[in-house]
């Protein structure tokens, strides 16, 4: 079970690297990064999207060959990049996003996984349900084995590939921003595994971006900034959070400049987007919606909180004009759009920031420019001249980034060279251009830095306060108190709870879990 | 910039390792490969009406090459070009023979807007099932092009049949000389401005019209583009649409310029050869101009060969099938950094 030099090996570090250096193009990922890891503890790495966290993961777990440096684990060389090695030392990763293959059962996955040179080729399917039976018991009843991975709830998944992480035997576990996707009550029930698994030998180290989860669970904390180590690895009682912010965020980096429309003076107070008994179809994917009623004015904030898989994203689709509305209607601006189409409920002011940024709200490998001026493709303008300026065209997606300062080299480069912060920063730019009269705002936050996370709440503060609705979904209940104006609660795919501010976290939450009707 | 450099320059480096494979494959079979290739470039060039059969080539070669690249900018793949041409070019012949006594500018124009309908109908039944039902493309233009081929071949060989006709393969009557706008080389003037117009037309609007570059962002995100308020399907339904057109229009061109009659299983590789010209031209315009050109001449120099050499005319088949499966292995690879996105697997 456990790796030979284990014993020898108190003083060795877990994990141990020197003037690890990456590039990509022009772009310095990681310079001059050296780190050791204690073993048998939960050590927090901490940094700005952009800041190379996910680089120095990757190339600890022997994905990502390093310009410069090498890398040790358990006292052993890796040869850069070597994933094998990496694996055979007792390196194993938890990725940002999935990767156990959907279409397999969650047997399937984890014999898949734990695939070693000596297993053998044919298995039987009762020999897997009973091998893997121990490793998922607290996920759930002995029919989860046999269930596929695509059915699973995103939690259960999550806990499914630290399983699979350890399946190989692993001693060392990475886990890259393993939060972004959990409720809070998910979270601390990944942490509880986290130091159980810690009090077992495993030495961890954890990917995080909120300070409140890195205080929750870390013994040591490491900083990156812009691919620096700059703190760290220090212990977590030795650093105060405003250090720790500090030396995220850097030496007075220029605060973003406020972006947003000039106030509306006297807008009268107008019913924006109204829902009136609106019901959906259940699908295979989506819980469907039951008689939704709700209301966003102009100049509000309206939040929608629930627990994932509650009906929020059959409801932003229904909204944006995805999903038919089966009963019920809809009015946008207090026009009726009920069996509108996505485009005209566009062309009315209706914008979205999607669940999915990087699937549903960019096009990754389409240029920065095509990206921004994706709204202007909407619609019909039989009068207008059929041929467009692409000049035109990129010199104001190129203003409109600009103003919402978005990083970029040249408008022509490809949407994926950004790191999220940046990605949604496009968005925002492109969805709260003149023109927004509401915006559906679904987890703007979800996986964002300290200061992206900011400006995006201030942006949709401004947003309102310009005169605006918003509605706002999210799993992140500070968030959706520190914003709202008044907040729904959805549960089931209805709403079971209206609530105004001062919100009071215990009864939003029994709303949550369905304990109050 | 630097990146579209790369990808122009890999793909002369794969046409000329294409070459230096079949001259290997050549010089082991016991050819004299010096022969061939100076024969290629006579065939192609120099010789005595050389250019103008390389243009003739190409002009049907670039006409379906361009509807390849515009299905392929909404994200989808049209391989069906040979049956959309031998439709468009069936439908012109129907109109220039039952319409004899016609006006000729009438005739041709009719009959053209009917291969170009034709072709645009052949290529819209799968358009429609892929947008609709998510049926594979590829799978269904190719099956509809072998009804297109048996459709031609039952015309030549039944109603549509010379009565007075002895050969062995059946062939059509021979529309009026009046109808026709090239003499047999299949170059004139009108139909270098007609083909070079209908470039610059598609051209403008792949790069230059909004509709264009909604396209771009459905074949590369279509879920994005669904939540940009892009009516997908449309725009899907659309770029069959204009695929199998141009496809079609092909078929009148070569009806009205070389052609003039129709006989079964005429340039029964056009269409195919085609799709190989649309992934050298990288998919894009200028580029699938350029590669007709090349494909063009090695068509006239596949014709002119075996009056130089005593090589059998396949041998040259071969340069061809070289490039086909190098470009589709590059193809492959490209397609998986700058293709459709893979749908999220997340949440």
């Amino acid at each position: 079970m456990t790796a030979p030099s284990d014993s020898a090996s108190a003083e060795t570090p877990a994990v141990r690297c020197r003037s690890l250096g990456v590039s990509f193009g022009a772009v310095q990922a990681l310079r001059d990064v050296s780190l050791d890891l204690v073993p048998g503890r939960i050590h927090a790495l901490v940094g700005q999207n952009g800041a190379g966290k996910t680089t120095l993961a990757k190339v600890l777990g022997g994905l990502q060959a390093p310009n410069t440096g090498e890398v040790h684990v358990g006292g052993r060389k890796i040869p850069p990049g070597d994933v094998r090695a990496a694996q055979i030392a007792g390196l194993s990763m938890v990725h940002q996003h999935f990767s156990l293959p959907p279409s397999f059962t969650v047997a399937e996955a984890l014999e898949l996984a734990a695939a070693r040179k000596d297993g053998r080729s044919f298995f039987r399917r009762t020999e897997l349900q009973r091998k893997w039976q121990n490793e998922v018991a607290e996920l759930g009843g002995p029919t989860i084995l046999s269930t596929r991975i695509r059915d699973l709830h995103v939690e259960t998944r999550q806990s499914l590939e630290i399983v699979r992480a350890l399946a190989g035997d692993a001693r060392i576990l990475l886990l890259d921003e393993p939060t972004a996707l959990l409720t809070p009550a998910a979270t601390d029930q990944l942490f509880e595994r986290l130091l159980r698994l810690r009090d077992n030998g495993v030495t961890i180290l954890i990917v995080l971006h909120k300070l409140r989860e890195v205080a929750a669970v870390a013994e040591t904390v490491s900083v990156l900034r812009d691919g620096e180590l700059v703190l760290g690895p220090s212990e977590m009682a030795e650093v105060s959070e405003g250090q720790l912010s500090d030396a995220i965020v850097g030496p007075a980096s220029g605060a973003d400049r406020t972006v947003g429309m000039a106030p509306a003076a006297e807008a009268a107070q107008e019913t924006l987007l109204e829902l009136a008994g609106v019901s959906t179809r259940e699908s295979a994917f989506e819980l469907g919606l039951n008689e939704i009623n709700l209301r966003v004015e102009s100049q509000e904030i309206v939040g929608i909180a629930g627990v994932e898989g509650n009906g929020q994203r059959g409801l932003v689709s229904a909204i944006a004009g995805l999903t038919p509305i089966a009963d019920g209607s809809m009015r946008l601006g207090g026009v009726d759009a009920t069996r509108a189409g996505p485009a005209r409920r566009r062309l009315r002011g209706l914008r979205l920031v999607p669940f999915d940024r990087n699937t549903e709200g960019i096009s990754r490998s389409a240029p920065l420019w095509l990206n921004q001026s994706a709204l202007r493709l909407v619609g019909r303008h039989p009068r207008r001249f059929p041929l467009i300026s692409l000049r035109q065209y990129k010199r104001q997606a190129a203003e409109a980034m600009d103003v919402w300062r978005v990083r970029y080299d040249t408008v022509a480069q490809p949407a994926e060279s950004l790191s999220g912060g940046n990605v949604q920063r496009l968005i925002l730019s492109r969805e709260l251009a003149p023109g927004v009269e509401v915006l559906v705002a679904a987890q703007p936050t979800r996986g964002l830095d300290f200061s992206a996370t900011n400006f995006v709440r201030r942006s949709l503060r401004e947003l309102r306060d310009g005169g605006a609705g918003v509605l706002l979904v999210s799993s992140d209940l500070d968030e959706l108190f520190e914003l709202s104006d008044r907040l729904l609660v959805m549960y089931g795919g209805r709403i079971v709870a209206r609530f105004e501010a001062p919100y009071d976290r215990r009864t939003v939450g029994d709303a949550m879990t369905g304990a109050l009707r | 910039m630097t990146g579209s450099l790369q990808r122009v320059a890999s793909t002369v480096v794969l046409v000329v390792v294409s070459l230096l494979l079949t001259a290997l494959i050549l010089w082991a079979s016991g050819y004299p490969v010096g022969d061939v290739f100076s024969g290629i470039i006579q065939g192609a060039v120099t010789a005595t009406g050389a250019s103008t059969s390389t243009i003739r080539w190409a002009i049907p070669l670039l006409l379906i090459g361009l509807g390849v690249v515009v299905g392929f900018r909404a994200g989808f793949f049209n391989i069906g070009g040979q049956g959309q041409f031998y439709i468009g070019a069936c439908c012109a012949l129907a109109v220039s023979l039952g319409w004899r006594e016609g006006p000729a500018p009438l005739v041709i124009l009719c009959g053209t807007l009917a291969a170009i309908g034709a072709g645009t109908a052949w290529s819209l039944l799968p358009g429609y099932l892929r947008v609709r039902f998510g049926t594979d493309e590829v799978l269904t233009t190719l099956m509809m092009s072998f009804i297109g081929a048996l459709v031609l071949q039952y015309l030549t060989a039944g109603p549509m049949r010379n009565p007075s006709g002895t050969g062995q393969t059946a062939a059509s009557e021979r529309i009026p000389d009046s109808f026709r706008i090239t003499d047999s080389s299949g170059v004139s003037a009108t139909v270098l401005v007609l083909v070079g117009g209908v470039a610059v037309l598609v051209w403008l609007l792949l790069e230059r019209t909004r509709f264009g570059l909604s396209m771009t962002l459905v074949g590369r995100n279509p879920t994005m583009a669904r939540w940009q308020g892009i009516d997908v399907r449309r725009v899907g339904l659309a770029a069959f649409a204009l695929s199998g057109a141009l496809a079609g229009l092909a078929g009148a061109v070569e009806l009205y310029g070389p052609g003039a009659r129709l006989v079964t299983g005429f340039s029964p590789e056009v269409g195919f050869t085609a799709v190989v010209v649309a992934l050298v031209g990288l998919l894009t315009v200028g580029g699938t101009v350029v590669a007709a050109i090349l494909f063009g001449g090695l068509q006239s120099a596949i014709l002119f060969l075996p009056i130089v050499t005593d090589l059998p005319p396949p041998a040259l088949v071969l340069l061809h099938g070289m490039v086909a499966f190098l470009v589709t292995i590059k193809f492959k690879a490209v397609w998986r950094r700058t293709g459709p996105e893979a749908k999220a697997a997340a949440g």
